[in-house]
Protein backbone atom coordinates (compact mmCIF):
# COMPACT_ATOMS: atom_id res chain seq x y z
CA UNK A 1 0.00 0.00 0.00
CA UNK A 2 1.14 3.62 -0.37
CA UNK A 3 1.61 5.61 2.18
CA UNK A 4 0.37 9.45 1.85
CA UNK A 5 3.60 10.66 1.32
CA UNK A 6 4.04 8.46 -1.36
CA UNK A 7 0.51 9.61 -3.52
CA UNK A 8 1.45 10.23 -6.87
CA UNK A 9 -0.86 12.75 -8.54
CA UNK A 10 -2.74 12.91 -11.53
CA UNK A 11 -3.63 15.80 -13.04
CA UNK A 12 -6.81 16.01 -15.15
CA UNK A 13 -6.86 18.86 -17.96
CA UNK A 14 -10.70 19.60 -18.58
CA UNK A 15 -12.57 23.12 -19.46
CA UNK A 16 -15.66 21.39 -18.11
CA UNK A 17 -15.87 21.66 -13.89
CA UNK A 18 -18.63 18.32 -14.56
CA UNK A 19 -16.12 16.10 -16.20
CA UNK A 20 -13.02 17.32 -14.00
CA UNK A 21 -15.54 16.20 -10.80
CA UNK A 22 -16.31 12.71 -12.68
CA UNK A 23 -13.05 11.97 -13.27
CA UNK A 24 -12.42 13.17 -9.67
CA UNK A 25 -14.60 10.87 -7.73
CA UNK A 26 -13.36 7.75 -9.93
CA UNK A 27 -9.93 8.06 -8.93
CA UNK A 28 -9.22 10.22 -5.70
CA UNK A 29 -9.22 7.27 -3.57
CA UNK A 30 -5.80 6.38 -4.69
CA UNK A 31 -4.69 9.27 -6.27
CA UNK A 32 -3.98 13.00 -5.26
CA UNK A 33 -5.90 14.62 -8.21
CA UNK A 34 -4.50 18.31 -9.82
CA UNK A 35 -7.29 19.76 -11.85
CA UNK A 36 -6.56 22.02 -14.56
CA UNK A 37 -9.11 24.18 -16.55
CA UNK A 38 -7.00 24.20 -20.14
CA UNK A 39 -4.33 23.40 -21.66
CA UNK A 40 -1.82 26.61 -20.24
CA UNK A 41 -2.85 25.83 -16.71
CA UNK A 42 -2.28 22.16 -17.75
CA UNK A 43 1.61 23.51 -18.71
CA UNK A 44 1.54 26.19 -15.43
CA UNK A 45 1.23 22.85 -13.51
CA UNK A 46 3.79 20.51 -15.42
CA UNK A 47 6.21 23.19 -15.32
CA UNK A 48 5.96 23.04 -11.33
CA UNK A 49 4.91 20.27 -10.15
CA UNK A 50 6.10 17.61 -13.36
CA UNK A 51 8.28 15.32 -11.19
CA UNK A 52 5.04 14.66 -8.98
CA UNK A 53 2.71 13.38 -11.70
CA UNK A 54 2.56 10.19 -12.63
CA UNK A 55 -0.75 10.02 -15.40
CA UNK A 56 -2.06 13.35 -17.00
CA UNK A 57 -5.74 12.65 -18.19
CA UNK A 58 -6.54 15.64 -21.26
CA UNK A 59 -9.44 16.84 -22.92
CA UNK A 60 -8.89 18.08 -26.73
CA UNK A 61 -11.25 20.94 -27.39
CA UNK A 62 -10.49 23.64 -24.48
CA UNK A 63 -10.76 27.22 -24.29
CA UNK A 64 -7.09 29.08 -24.47
CA UNK A 65 -4.30 26.10 -25.38
CA UNK A 66 -6.60 22.72 -26.27
CA UNK A 67 -5.51 19.33 -26.07
CA UNK A 68 -3.11 18.62 -29.11
CA UNK A 69 -1.10 22.01 -28.27
CA UNK A 70 -0.74 20.76 -25.03
CA UNK A 71 0.93 17.36 -26.35
CA UNK A 72 2.92 19.16 -28.59
CA UNK A 73 4.65 21.80 -25.44
CA UNK A 74 5.33 18.39 -24.11
CA UNK A 75 7.24 16.96 -26.82
CA UNK A 76 9.03 20.11 -27.07
CA UNK A 77 9.80 20.36 -23.46
CA UNK A 78 10.92 16.69 -23.30
CA UNK A 79 8.08 15.87 -20.86
CA UNK A 80 6.16 13.51 -23.04
CA UNK A 81 8.85 10.63 -22.07
CA UNK A 82 8.31 10.86 -18.51
CA UNK A 83 4.87 11.76 -18.00
CA UNK A 84 2.10 8.91 -19.40
CA UNK A 85 -1.04 11.12 -21.30
CA UNK A 86 -4.41 9.28 -21.84
CA UNK A 87 -7.08 11.72 -23.86
CA UNK A 88 -10.32 11.16 -22.71
CA UNK A 89 -12.32 12.87 -25.59
CA UNK A 90 -15.86 12.86 -26.93
CA UNK A 91 -14.19 13.54 -30.33
CA UNK A 92 -14.17 9.96 -32.47
CA UNK A 93 -12.94 10.81 -35.46
CA UNK A 94 -10.21 8.84 -36.30
CA UNK A 95 -7.79 12.30 -37.41
CA UNK A 96 -8.23 13.09 -33.82
CA UNK A 97 -7.61 9.65 -32.21
CA UNK A 98 -4.25 9.40 -34.71
CA UNK A 99 -2.86 12.88 -33.85
CA UNK A 100 -3.38 12.22 -30.15
CA UNK A 101 -1.37 8.74 -30.93
CA UNK A 102 1.43 10.74 -32.79
CA UNK A 103 1.61 13.39 -30.39
CA UNK A 104 2.83 10.66 -27.99
CA UNK A 105 -0.59 10.15 -26.01
CA UNK A 106 -0.40 7.02 -25.04
CA UNK A 107 -3.99 6.14 -24.80
CA UNK A 108 -7.45 7.23 -25.55
CA UNK A 109 -10.85 6.79 -24.13
CA UNK A 110 -13.85 7.81 -25.73
CA UNK A 111 -16.62 9.34 -23.91
CA UNK A 112 -18.99 8.15 -22.42
CA UNK A 113 -16.55 6.35 -20.38
CA UNK A 114 -17.13 4.05 -18.30
CA UNK A 115 -16.10 4.00 -14.13
CA UNK A 116 -14.49 1.07 -14.44
CA UNK A 117 -12.40 1.30 -17.82
CA UNK A 118 -11.08 4.89 -16.58
CA UNK A 119 -10.30 3.81 -13.13
CA UNK A 120 -7.81 0.06 -14.73
CA UNK A 121 -6.37 2.19 -17.95
CA UNK A 122 -5.28 4.98 -16.07
CA UNK A 123 -3.60 2.21 -13.33
CA UNK A 124 -2.57 0.30 -15.50
CA UNK A 125 -0.93 2.62 -17.50
CA UNK A 126 0.80 3.92 -13.94
CA UNK A 127 1.75 0.79 -13.28
CA UNK A 128 3.38 0.35 -16.37
CA UNK A 129 5.11 3.49 -16.44
CA UNK A 130 6.38 2.88 -13.47
CA UNK A 131 7.80 -0.46 -13.95
CA UNK A 132 9.56 0.85 -17.22
CA UNK A 133 11.11 3.44 -15.32
CA UNK A 134 12.28 1.24 -12.35
CA UNK A 135 13.71 -1.00 -15.60
CA UNK A 136 15.51 2.06 -16.98
CA UNK A 137 17.25 2.25 -13.73
CA UNK A 138 18.42 -1.38 -13.53
CA UNK A 139 19.97 -0.83 -16.83
CA UNK A 140 21.29 2.05 -15.77
CA UNK A 141 22.85 0.53 -12.80
CA UNK A 142 24.24 -2.86 -14.69
CA UNK A 143 25.84 -0.09 -16.63
CA UNK A 144 27.83 1.66 -14.11
CA UNK A 145 28.70 -1.91 -12.56
CA UNK A 146 30.32 -2.77 -16.55
CA UNK A 147 32.04 0.35 -16.14
CA UNK A 148 33.52 -0.36 -13.04
CA UNK A 149 34.38 -3.94 -14.35
CA UNK A 150 36.02 -2.96 -17.00
CA UNK A 151 38.03 -0.22 -15.21
CA UNK A 152 39.99 -2.65 -12.80
CA UNK A 153 40.95 -4.47 -15.44
CA UNK A 154 41.86 -1.33 -18.01
CA UNK A 155 44.50 -0.22 -14.71
CA UNK A 156 45.69 -3.81 -14.38
CA UNK A 157 46.81 -3.94 -17.90
CA UNK A 158 47.82 -0.33 -18.30
CA UNK A 159 50.09 -0.41 -15.05
CA UNK A 160 52.16 -3.45 -15.85
CA UNK A 161 52.57 -1.88 -19.65
CA UNK A 162 53.03 1.80 -18.40
CA UNK A 163 55.31 1.04 -15.21
CA UNK A 164 56.08 -2.20 -15.63
CA UNK A 165 54.59 -3.03 -12.13
CA UNK A 166 50.72 -3.68 -11.33
CA UNK A 167 51.01 -2.18 -8.56
CA UNK A 168 52.38 1.51 -9.39
CA UNK A 169 48.50 2.32 -10.62
CA UNK A 170 48.22 4.92 -7.78
CA UNK A 171 48.48 7.65 -10.94
CA UNK A 172 46.24 6.34 -13.04
CA UNK A 173 43.51 6.00 -10.00
CA UNK A 174 44.17 9.25 -9.35
CA UNK A 175 44.14 10.98 -12.36
CA UNK A 176 40.33 8.87 -13.16
CA UNK A 177 39.50 10.25 -9.50
CA UNK A 178 40.21 13.82 -10.35
CA UNK A 179 38.72 13.61 -13.82
CA UNK A 180 35.69 12.29 -12.54
CA UNK A 181 35.33 15.47 -10.01
CA UNK A 182 35.89 17.79 -12.48
CA UNK A 183 33.42 16.50 -14.67
CA UNK A 184 30.68 15.74 -12.65
CA UNK A 185 31.29 19.80 -11.39
CA UNK A 186 31.39 20.94 -15.06
CA UNK A 187 28.00 20.92 -15.97
CA UNK A 188 26.94 23.36 -12.74
CA UNK A 189 29.52 25.61 -13.97
CA UNK A 190 28.84 25.90 -17.76
CA UNK A 191 26.61 24.97 -20.50
CA UNK A 192 29.51 24.85 -23.20
CA UNK A 193 30.28 21.08 -22.72
CA UNK A 194 27.32 19.31 -22.90
CA UNK A 195 28.44 15.62 -20.87
CA UNK A 196 26.03 13.21 -20.54
CA UNK A 197 26.65 10.84 -17.47
CA UNK A 198 27.59 8.32 -20.12
CA UNK A 199 30.26 10.45 -21.46
CA UNK A 200 31.45 11.74 -18.23
CA UNK A 201 31.84 7.63 -17.27
CA UNK A 202 33.79 7.19 -20.57
CA UNK A 203 35.78 9.71 -20.01
CA UNK A 204 37.22 8.87 -16.67
CA UNK A 205 38.11 5.66 -17.80
CA UNK A 206 39.12 6.39 -20.56
CA UNK A 207 41.90 8.92 -18.61
CA UNK A 208 43.77 5.94 -17.09
CA UNK A 209 44.99 5.25 -20.29
CA UNK A 210 46.58 8.39 -21.23
CA UNK A 211 50.14 7.34 -20.98
CA UNK A 212 49.59 3.80 -22.49
CA UNK A 213 52.19 5.20 -25.40
CA UNK A 214 54.83 5.04 -22.49
CA UNK A 215 54.67 1.68 -23.05
CA UNK A 216 56.28 1.79 -26.69
CA UNK A 217 58.33 4.45 -26.90
CA UNK A 218 62.16 3.97 -26.73
CA UNK A 219 63.58 3.05 -23.17
CA UNK A 220 66.99 3.11 -24.21
CA UNK A 221 66.95 6.96 -24.68
CA UNK A 222 64.95 8.08 -21.24
CA UNK A 223 67.66 7.08 -18.82
CA UNK A 224 69.92 10.32 -19.54
CA UNK A 225 68.29 13.99 -18.94
CA UNK A 226 69.24 15.76 -21.91
CA UNK A 227 66.97 16.97 -25.07
CA UNK A 228 66.71 13.56 -26.87
CA UNK A 229 65.59 12.15 -23.69
CA UNK A 230 62.82 14.76 -23.60
CA UNK A 231 61.75 14.62 -27.74
CA UNK A 232 61.50 10.53 -26.91
CA UNK A 233 59.20 10.98 -24.46
CA UNK A 234 57.19 13.45 -25.60
CA UNK A 235 56.57 10.62 -28.90
CA UNK A 236 54.01 8.93 -25.60
CA UNK A 237 51.31 11.26 -26.88
CA UNK A 238 50.88 10.25 -30.69
CA UNK A 239 52.08 6.36 -30.22
CA UNK A 240 49.48 5.86 -27.42
CA UNK A 241 46.41 6.99 -29.76
CA UNK A 242 48.18 5.25 -32.61
CA UNK A 243 48.28 2.23 -30.33
CA UNK A 244 44.84 2.28 -29.58
CA UNK A 245 43.36 3.31 -33.42
CA UNK A 246 44.81 -0.02 -34.07
CA UNK A 247 42.25 -1.65 -32.04
CA UNK A 248 38.97 -2.61 -34.15
CA UNK A 249 35.60 -0.41 -33.19
CA UNK A 250 38.46 2.51 -32.47
CA UNK A 251 36.20 4.53 -34.95
CA UNK A 252 32.43 3.45 -33.23
CA UNK A 253 33.44 2.79 -29.68
CA UNK A 254 32.60 5.88 -27.37
CA UNK A 255 35.17 5.01 -25.03
CA UNK A 256 38.22 4.19 -27.06
CA UNK A 257 37.50 7.36 -29.42
CA UNK A 258 37.51 8.99 -25.58
CA UNK A 259 40.71 7.46 -24.52
CA UNK A 260 42.93 8.05 -28.13
CA UNK A 261 41.66 11.79 -28.01
CA UNK A 262 43.14 11.77 -23.92
CA UNK A 263 46.20 9.93 -25.61
CA UNK A 264 46.93 12.36 -28.07
CA UNK A 265 45.72 15.83 -27.07
CA UNK A 266 46.76 15.79 -23.22
CA UNK A 267 49.79 17.32 -23.36
CA UNK A 268 47.91 20.34 -25.24
CA UNK A 269 48.00 23.53 -23.16
CA UNK A 270 45.30 26.45 -24.05
CA UNK A 271 47.28 28.61 -24.97
CA UNK A 272 48.67 26.51 -28.02
CA UNK A 273 52.17 25.96 -25.88
CA UNK A 274 51.55 22.02 -25.39
CA UNK A 275 52.25 19.14 -27.39
CA UNK A 276 52.33 17.60 -30.01
CA UNK A 277 50.05 19.54 -32.03
CA UNK A 278 50.21 23.20 -30.43
CA UNK A 279 46.21 23.37 -30.22
CA UNK A 280 44.87 26.51 -28.73
CA UNK A 281 41.55 27.03 -26.80
CA UNK A 282 38.30 24.42 -27.64
CA UNK A 283 40.34 22.97 -30.22
CA UNK A 284 41.60 20.38 -27.48
CA UNK A 285 38.67 17.87 -27.25
CA UNK A 286 37.40 19.07 -23.71
CA UNK A 287 38.50 15.43 -22.89
CA UNK A 288 42.22 15.93 -23.01
CA UNK A 289 42.30 19.61 -21.24
CA UNK A 290 40.34 17.74 -18.44
CA UNK A 291 42.99 14.97 -18.11
CA UNK A 292 45.69 17.60 -18.53
CA UNK A 293 44.48 19.62 -15.68
CA UNK A 294 44.08 15.77 -13.42
CA UNK A 295 47.75 14.57 -14.77
CA UNK A 296 49.14 17.79 -13.91
CA UNK A 297 47.76 18.00 -10.61
CA UNK A 298 48.74 14.38 -9.42
CA UNK A 299 52.01 14.39 -11.18
CA UNK A 300 52.61 17.63 -8.23
CA UNK A 301 51.00 16.07 -5.60
CA UNK A 302 51.42 11.96 -5.29
CA UNK A 303 54.56 11.03 -3.62
CA UNK A 304 54.86 7.24 -4.87
CA UNK A 305 55.80 9.40 -8.28
CA UNK A 306 57.45 12.38 -7.60
CA UNK A 307 59.96 12.48 -4.75
CA UNK A 308 59.71 16.21 -4.51
CA UNK A 309 56.02 16.23 -4.40
CA UNK A 310 54.33 19.25 -2.58
CA UNK A 311 51.22 19.56 -1.18
CA UNK A 312 47.77 19.92 -2.43
CA UNK A 313 47.78 23.67 -1.43
CA UNK A 314 51.07 24.08 -3.21
CA UNK A 315 49.69 22.50 -6.29
CA UNK A 316 46.34 24.41 -6.44
CA UNK A 317 48.23 27.88 -5.96
CA UNK A 318 50.97 26.48 -8.74
CA UNK A 319 48.26 25.82 -11.41
CA UNK A 320 46.27 28.38 -10.84
CA UNK A 321 49.14 30.78 -11.14
CA UNK A 322 49.78 29.13 -14.68
CA UNK A 323 53.17 27.76 -13.22
CA UNK A 324 52.34 24.30 -15.48
CA UNK A 325 51.37 26.23 -18.07
CA UNK A 326 47.27 27.55 -19.16
CA UNK A 327 44.46 25.68 -19.10
CA UNK A 328 40.94 26.45 -19.87
CA UNK A 329 40.00 28.61 -17.32
CA UNK A 330 36.26 27.19 -16.90
CA UNK A 331 38.34 24.21 -15.64
CA UNK A 332 40.16 26.40 -13.22
CA UNK A 333 36.99 28.03 -11.92
CA UNK A 334 35.69 23.89 -11.45
CA UNK A 335 39.26 22.87 -10.03
CA UNK A 336 39.00 26.10 -7.39
CA UNK A 337 35.55 24.67 -6.73
CA UNK A 338 36.59 21.21 -5.87
CA UNK A 339 40.15 21.70 -4.49
CA UNK A 340 39.14 21.03 -0.94
CA UNK A 341 37.31 17.81 -1.91
CA UNK A 342 39.90 16.44 -3.79
CA UNK A 343 42.98 15.29 -1.02
CA UNK A 344 40.33 12.60 0.08
CA UNK A 345 39.60 11.43 -3.53
CA UNK A 346 43.20 10.42 -3.78
CA UNK A 347 45.74 7.48 -3.18
CA UNK B 1 -38.60 10.09 -7.77
CA UNK B 2 -36.21 7.50 -8.26
CA UNK B 3 -33.21 8.05 -10.11
CA UNK B 4 -34.68 5.54 -12.49
CA UNK B 5 -37.73 7.59 -12.67
CA UNK B 6 -35.75 10.71 -13.38
CA UNK B 7 -33.91 9.14 -16.59
CA UNK B 8 -37.05 8.41 -17.83
CA UNK B 9 -38.52 11.65 -17.23
CA UNK B 10 -35.41 13.54 -18.94
CA UNK B 11 -35.45 10.25 -21.87
CA UNK B 12 -32.05 9.37 -20.56
CA UNK B 13 -30.52 5.86 -20.26
CA UNK B 14 -30.32 4.80 -16.85
CA UNK B 15 -29.56 0.98 -17.32
CA UNK B 16 -26.31 2.56 -19.51
CA UNK B 17 -25.44 5.28 -17.47
CA UNK B 18 -25.52 2.71 -13.77
CA UNK B 19 -23.63 0.32 -15.63
CA UNK B 20 -20.73 3.08 -16.40
CA UNK B 21 -20.92 4.85 -13.39
CA UNK B 22 -21.75 1.94 -10.67
CA UNK B 23 -23.57 3.42 -8.25
CA UNK B 24 -26.77 5.66 -7.78
CA UNK B 25 -25.09 7.05 -5.30
CA UNK B 26 -22.21 8.77 -7.68
CA UNK B 27 -25.26 9.51 -10.61
CA UNK B 28 -26.99 11.50 -8.06
CA UNK B 29 -23.76 13.60 -7.25
CA UNK B 30 -23.00 14.19 -10.40
CA UNK B 31 -26.68 14.99 -11.70
CA UNK B 32 -26.79 17.34 -8.63
CA UNK B 33 -23.65 19.55 -10.13
CA UNK B 34 -25.25 19.91 -13.29
CA UNK B 35 -27.26 22.53 -12.64
CA UNK B 36 -24.43 24.60 -11.60
CA UNK B 37 -22.48 24.02 -15.15
CA UNK B 38 -22.20 27.10 -17.34
CA UNK B 39 -21.84 26.03 -20.38
CA UNK B 40 -25.67 26.13 -21.68
CA UNK B 41 -25.56 29.76 -20.41
CA UNK B 42 -22.48 30.20 -21.69
CA UNK B 43 -23.58 28.62 -25.30
CA UNK B 44 -26.45 31.14 -25.61
CA UNK B 45 -24.30 34.49 -24.69
CA UNK B 46 -22.07 33.16 -27.69
CA UNK B 47 -24.27 32.81 -30.20
CA UNK B 48 -26.17 36.17 -29.25
CA UNK B 49 -22.79 37.59 -29.77
CA UNK B 50 -21.55 35.78 -32.77
CA UNK B 51 -18.66 34.03 -31.46
CA UNK B 52 -18.73 30.74 -32.84
CA UNK B 53 -15.31 29.32 -31.35
CA UNK B 54 -16.68 29.75 -27.97
CA UNK B 55 -20.07 29.00 -28.84
CA UNK B 56 -18.83 25.27 -30.20
CA UNK B 57 -16.58 24.45 -27.19
CA UNK B 58 -19.82 25.41 -24.72
CA UNK B 59 -21.88 23.12 -27.18
CA UNK B 60 -19.16 20.67 -26.87
CA UNK B 61 -19.18 20.64 -23.17
CA UNK B 62 -23.39 19.88 -22.87
CA UNK B 63 -22.71 17.62 -25.72
CA UNK B 64 -19.86 15.64 -23.47
CA UNK B 65 -21.24 15.77 -20.18
CA UNK B 66 -24.80 14.62 -21.18
CA UNK B 67 -23.12 11.66 -22.66
CA UNK B 68 -21.32 11.36 -19.54
CA UNK B 69 -24.26 10.89 -17.79
CA UNK B 70 -26.86 9.18 -19.73
CA UNK B 71 -28.76 12.58 -20.60
CA UNK B 72 -29.69 11.09 -24.06
CA UNK B 73 -32.05 13.69 -25.14
CA UNK B 74 -29.48 16.37 -24.24
CA UNK B 75 -26.92 14.88 -25.93
CA UNK B 76 -28.50 14.30 -29.09
CA UNK B 77 -29.76 17.53 -29.54
CA UNK B 78 -26.62 19.10 -28.39
CA UNK B 79 -24.66 16.96 -30.83
CA UNK B 80 -26.33 18.30 -34.02
CA UNK B 81 -25.91 22.02 -32.73
CA UNK B 82 -22.09 20.95 -32.16
CA UNK B 83 -22.09 19.98 -35.83
CA UNK B 84 -23.19 22.84 -36.84
CA UNK B 85 -20.90 25.15 -34.79
CA UNK B 86 -17.53 23.18 -35.60
CA UNK B 87 -17.86 24.28 -39.11
CA UNK B 88 -17.79 27.45 -38.31
CA UNK B 89 -21.40 28.09 -39.12
CA UNK B 90 -23.86 30.19 -36.36
CA UNK B 91 -26.72 29.05 -38.55
CA UNK B 92 -28.26 26.99 -35.20
CA UNK B 93 -31.76 28.81 -35.13
CA UNK B 94 -33.42 25.48 -36.40
CA UNK B 95 -31.73 23.52 -33.80
CA UNK B 96 -31.48 25.66 -30.67
CA UNK B 97 -35.04 24.95 -29.47
CA UNK B 98 -34.95 21.24 -29.26
CA UNK B 99 -31.56 21.82 -27.39
CA UNK B 100 -33.22 24.42 -25.03
CA UNK B 101 -36.33 21.98 -24.47
CA UNK B 102 -34.20 18.56 -23.58
CA UNK B 103 -32.02 21.27 -20.95
CA UNK B 104 -34.86 22.77 -19.57
CA UNK B 105 -36.43 19.10 -18.73
CA UNK B 106 -33.46 18.18 -17.68
CA UNK B 107 -33.29 20.98 -15.26
CA UNK B 108 -36.63 20.28 -14.19
CA UNK B 109 -36.23 16.33 -13.59
CA UNK B 110 -33.32 17.30 -11.59
CA UNK B 111 -35.84 19.91 -9.34
CA UNK B 112 -38.55 17.30 -9.19
CA UNK B 113 -35.84 14.36 -8.03
CA UNK B 114 -34.42 16.59 -5.39
CA UNK B 115 -38.03 17.60 -4.32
Amino acid sequence: MRTDMERGKILIVDDSEMNRAILTDILQDEYDIIEARDGLEAIDVLSKDGDSIVLMLLDIVMPRMDGFSVLSKMNENNWIQNIPVIIISSENASLYVERAYELGALDYIQRPFDTLVVRRRSLNTITLYGKQKAMDGVAESQLARNSADKSVVINIYNNLLVHGDVNKGSHTENVAAVCEAILNNLGGISFKYKLSPADIQNITIASTLHDIGMSVVDKSVMTDDGERSESERRKHARLGAEILSKLPDSDSDPLLKRAIEICRYHHERWDGSGYPEGLTGDRTPIAAQVVAVADVYDALTNKKLNPDAITHDEAIAKIMNGECGAFNPVLMIVLKTIADTLPAKLK
Amino acid sequence: MTVENFYEYIRGDYVGTKARLMTDERILRFVNKFPADGSYRLLLDSIASSNVEEAFRAAHTIKGVAQNLGFTALYLSSQEVTEILRGGSLDVADKMPELTKCYELTIDGINKLNA
